[in-house]
């Protein structure tokens, strides 16, 4: 059930304001998924003070700076790896990664797999627009076959990655999928992916068209969201675990949900069992001098 | 000041259980008040090829805590012998097992050919060698006393087999 | 700070412990606990051992999937307020430095043990070699500022693990301990001193109303204030040159002040971060500068020199860099000429001659695994007093 906030939801209280205007182009799709994040956040209540934002580089790494919390604006392709100290180190707080598609999979593709392998508590929302934008539009592991980048001019000619495949193969315990033009949708999901207690990766389609869309000759903002919504069809139509690159029509919503140990907790519970035994044969050895 | 510096090495193969021997002294050494200090050979293979564990012992800190000339040099294996001839000194004590590292190259040395490996077989392992040598290093080198080498032996066997 | 002669050979009981667990008490002793890691040789055994140590004293131990995810890892620890260490060795040093430049750029304390290799890349892992001498310095790419520690003996590296967290964290800077395979995998017996209810340094932390905090606005000791997430804060960190509010800018004054005042952060803490010892420097007619094991050799070596009436010194820096300059030339002003041998093929000669421009100063380089030896030194220290005499 789709719970209609949005008309108490003021997202200028999530904001920092004095940072406003932003610097993402007209058309971008990462406000929208800012605001989503931001939604979500207000929906499930979460205290700002105990909320982190990790991200890296890149345009989608520039949202942190807008957040009204604990933002940490990292290395290209790494937030995730910083993500993961700081909430072991505090597992009091709610950590949020926010990447995109360049950050997360090709860079940081390793940290990506492992942090879906090691199933550490943390929402990584990883905004994909096909293409590296604050670099000035060159191919990235998502960008879609044949389409003309500043790096491909002849048409891009390698596959592209399925995010979400990659995700839940690598064992993440939460993966979903929305577009940008399903508001309310994206933000149950990411609320669904905040509320999940594990690792929840959420691929937000974005669109870029102010560099990618112009250079494809996609059309307008609008356009080029409506054609992402045509080639979408919801998860229960098929199992998305059938591929590893990305088909032509993609499934959304909750892709992936299962019940794993999550890391920290169980790092925390074998080390206080340990401790337990120490003390235990601490006191014995004492019971014999 | 620093006069008192003796450096001894168990030399052989891999698997000998060197670095243990050389432990076992290091730490009756050690609980007689001599500082130590204890090269841990740690290449890829740790099994088989030359392997040997240094000890420097000193009254003070040691200062270079590398062997630079030998006073004792225990033999367990004829491949320990080539890298370890240069290092000796004049007059310095070698134990030779007689079994593994029977020719030795000439020098103004305190030799001692020992059927070490064979005790070890006759007291039921070869595995035992090691414990072998450093009984007889201790009664021949006398760097330390047969008790605190006792102590340290027994302080590093599994219970099973201190009885 | 010139720690001087040794102190008298300590009481017992001691222990026999090997560099990299002496490495790993100290960081315990020290208030560590967070330790990220990827297994390397020869440092391996300081991961080993935090593994177990730290679920012990409520810590965190992880192993990540790399070199650069553990330095970034310890980083993110350290954002969350936790004192965090990391291990590694020459190549992963390599693979840690853009994270390192992030963490001086930042200002997220942090420590880092990096047990010297050669090279070029892989070089020879279980021989000692002192290559990174210079990239501890001038690793990460642009102007920053960093410690790096140097430590000599087991029972050094144990309390200059400590004294690097006591530096990391009140002047909020990586620091980095270099040492080499040599120390780092033999064991010595050693006294470990009880470190329990000994205060260690404190990270200065935000106080006062939030509206009002500037992240990188700092007193006349140059080191902003951190705020602990969760303290309502609410601050944003970022890798390009900031403002004092945290946020990126481009204004050429705001990176001029920002930056300026970071560069020059640790001018106004030398006392407390400079180290050295000298030995035998007051009448020295050749001095040698050494670190590590090449410094233990010049220790011996000092004894060969002495029964052999030639007058040797010794400086060691132990705080490497930034580099105790005034008291190098205060210890070179007698020498006629000055002998550094390193495990490298030229990297602290080049700053001791810098230091002393127009000073004669020799190197012995190495960079084949062999350790130089105290017989070498001496021989080095005799031909060039007698070249120097003629």
């Amino acid at each position: 059930m789709i719970v209609d906030s949005a008309s108490a939801f003021d997202v200028r209280t999530y904001l920092r304001q004095e940072m406003m205007p932003h610097f993402l182009c007209p058309g971008c799709g990462h406000g929208i998924a800012l605001r989503a994040l931001l939604w979500a956040v207000y929906e499930l209540g979460l205290d700002k003070d105990k909320l982190a934002v990790v991200s890296g580089i890149g345009c989608a790494g520039r949202l942190s700076a807008y957040i009204d919390a604990n933002t940490f604006h990292v290395t290209h392709g790494r937030p995730l790896a910083y993500a993961t100290g700081l909430a072991l180190a505090r597992p009091d707080l709610h950590v949020v990664v926010i990447t995109g598609d360049g950050d997360c999979l090709a860079i940081g593709g390793n940290h990506l797999i492992h942090a879906c392998r090691r199933n550490l508590k943390l929402t990584c929302l990883m905004l994909n627009n096909e293409v590296y934008g604050m670099t000035g539009g060159q191919v990235s592991p998502t960008t879609s076959e044949t389409r003309l980048t500043t790096t491909t001019p002849l048409g891009n000619s390698e596959p592209n990655f399925d995010a979400c495949t990659l995700a839940a193969a690598a064992g993440a315990s939460f993966v979903g999928r929305e577009v940008t033009h399903h508001v309310p949708k994206l933000k149950q999901l990411i609320r669904a992916g905040l509320e999940h207690p594990g690792f929840a990766f959420i691929e937000v389609l974005s669109d870029c068209t102010e560099i990618f869309g112009r250079k494809n000759e996609l059309g307008s903002s609008a356009e080029m969201v409506l054609r992402q919504k045509s080639e979408l069809r919801p998860s229960a139509y098929r199992d998305t675990v059938d591929s590893p690159f990305r088909s032509s029509d993609l499934p959304t919503g909750i892709l992936t949900k299962t019940e794993r140990p999550e890391y920290g907790a169980a790092y925390r519970t074998a080390a206080a069992a340990q401790r337990a035994r120490l003390a235990a044969s601490t006191d014995q050895n004492k019971g014999r001098t | 000041m620093r006069g008192s510096r003796l450096e001894i090495r168990i030399g052989g193969t891999g698997g000998q259980g060197l670095i243990l021997c050389a432990k076992m002294l290091a730490d009756a050494l050690c609980a007689t008040g001599k500082r130590v200090a204890q090269s841990q050979t740690y290449e890829p293979t740790s099994r088989g090829g030359f392997c040997n564990s240094d000890l420097v012992v000193s009254d003070d800190e040691v200062d270079f805590p590398l062997a630079t000339a030998l006073d004792c040099l225990v033999l367990l294996d004829r491949l320990a012998v080539k890298p370890s001839w240069p290092l000796l000194k004049p007059g310095a004590l070698v134990i030779a097992d007689t079994r593994l590292c029977p020719e030795l190259p000439e020098g103004e040395l305190r030799v001692h050919p020992l059927p070490l490996s064979r005790t070890a077989i006759e007291l039921g392992s070869e595995r035992v060698a090691n414990m072998v040598a450093l009984g007889a290093l201790a009664a021949l080198a006398a760097v330390c006393t047969r008790d605190a080498i006792e102590r340290a032996v027994r302080a590093e066997t599994p219970k099973a087999f201190s009885s | 700070m010139n720690v001087g002669q040794p102190a008298s050979a300590p009481k017992l009981p001691w222990r026999l412990i090997s560099g990299n667990h002496a490495c790993a008490l100290g960081a315990v002793a020290a208030g560590c606990r967070f330790f990220a890691g990827y297994p390397i040789t020869p440092s391996s055994e300081i991961a080993e051992r935090l593994s177990r140590l730290l679920p012990l004293v409520d810590g965190v131990f992880v192993q990540m999937e790399d070199e650069i995810a553990s330095i970034a890892a310890v980083i993110g620890a350290s954002m969350g307020g936790v004192k965090a260490l990391t291990a590694t060795s020459g190549p992963g040093f390599s693979l840690k430095q853009e994270n390192i430049g992030y963490a001086a750029g930042a200002e997220i304390p942090c420590v880092i043990v990096n047990v010297m290799r050669g090279g070029p890349s892989t070089g020879m892992p279980t021989r000692p070699a002192q290559g990174e001498i210079m990239q501890s310095r001038w690793g990460s790419h642009g102007d920053y500022p960093i410690i790096v520690l140097a430590p000599a003996s087991v029972r050094e590296i144990h309390d200059e693990n400590m004294r690097a967290f006591d530096l990391a964290e009140p002047l909020r800077t990586p620091v980095v301990i270099l040492y080499d395979q040599d120390i780092a995998q033999r064991t010595e017996t050693v006294e470990l001193g009880d470190a329990n209810g000994v205060a260690r340094a404190q990270r200065k932390w935000a106080s006062g109303p939030p509206a009002a905090y500037q992240p990188y606005a700092t007193g006349e000791d140059g080191i902003p204030a951190m705020s602990r997430p969760g303290a309502g804060y609410r601050v944003h960190t970022t890798g390009l040159n900031h403002a004092e509010n945290g946020f990126p800018t481009q204004s050429p004054q705001a990176v001029e002040r920002n930056l300026g005042r970071l560069l020059t952060k640790f001018e106004r803490h030398r006392d407390l971060i400079d180290s050295w010892q000298t030995l035998g420097c007051d009448d020295a007619e050749v001095l040698i500068v050494a670190i590590g094991i090449s410094a233990r050799a010049a220790l011996r070596a000092l004894e060969i020199c002495r029964a052999r009436s030639l007058r040797a010194g010794l400086f060691r820096p132990i705080t490497l860099w930034p580099f105790p300059e005034n008291a190098l030339r205060e210890a070179a002003s007698q020498a006629n000429a000055v002998l550094v041998p390193e495990m490298n093929a030229g990297q602290l000669s080049l700053e001791v001659g810098r230091i002393l421009g127009g000073k004669r100063v020799e190197a012995i380089h190495r960079f084949n695994g062999e350790p130089i030896t105290p017989a070498e030194i001496a021989q080095r220290v005799e031909t060039l007093a007698r070249e120097m005499n003629q």
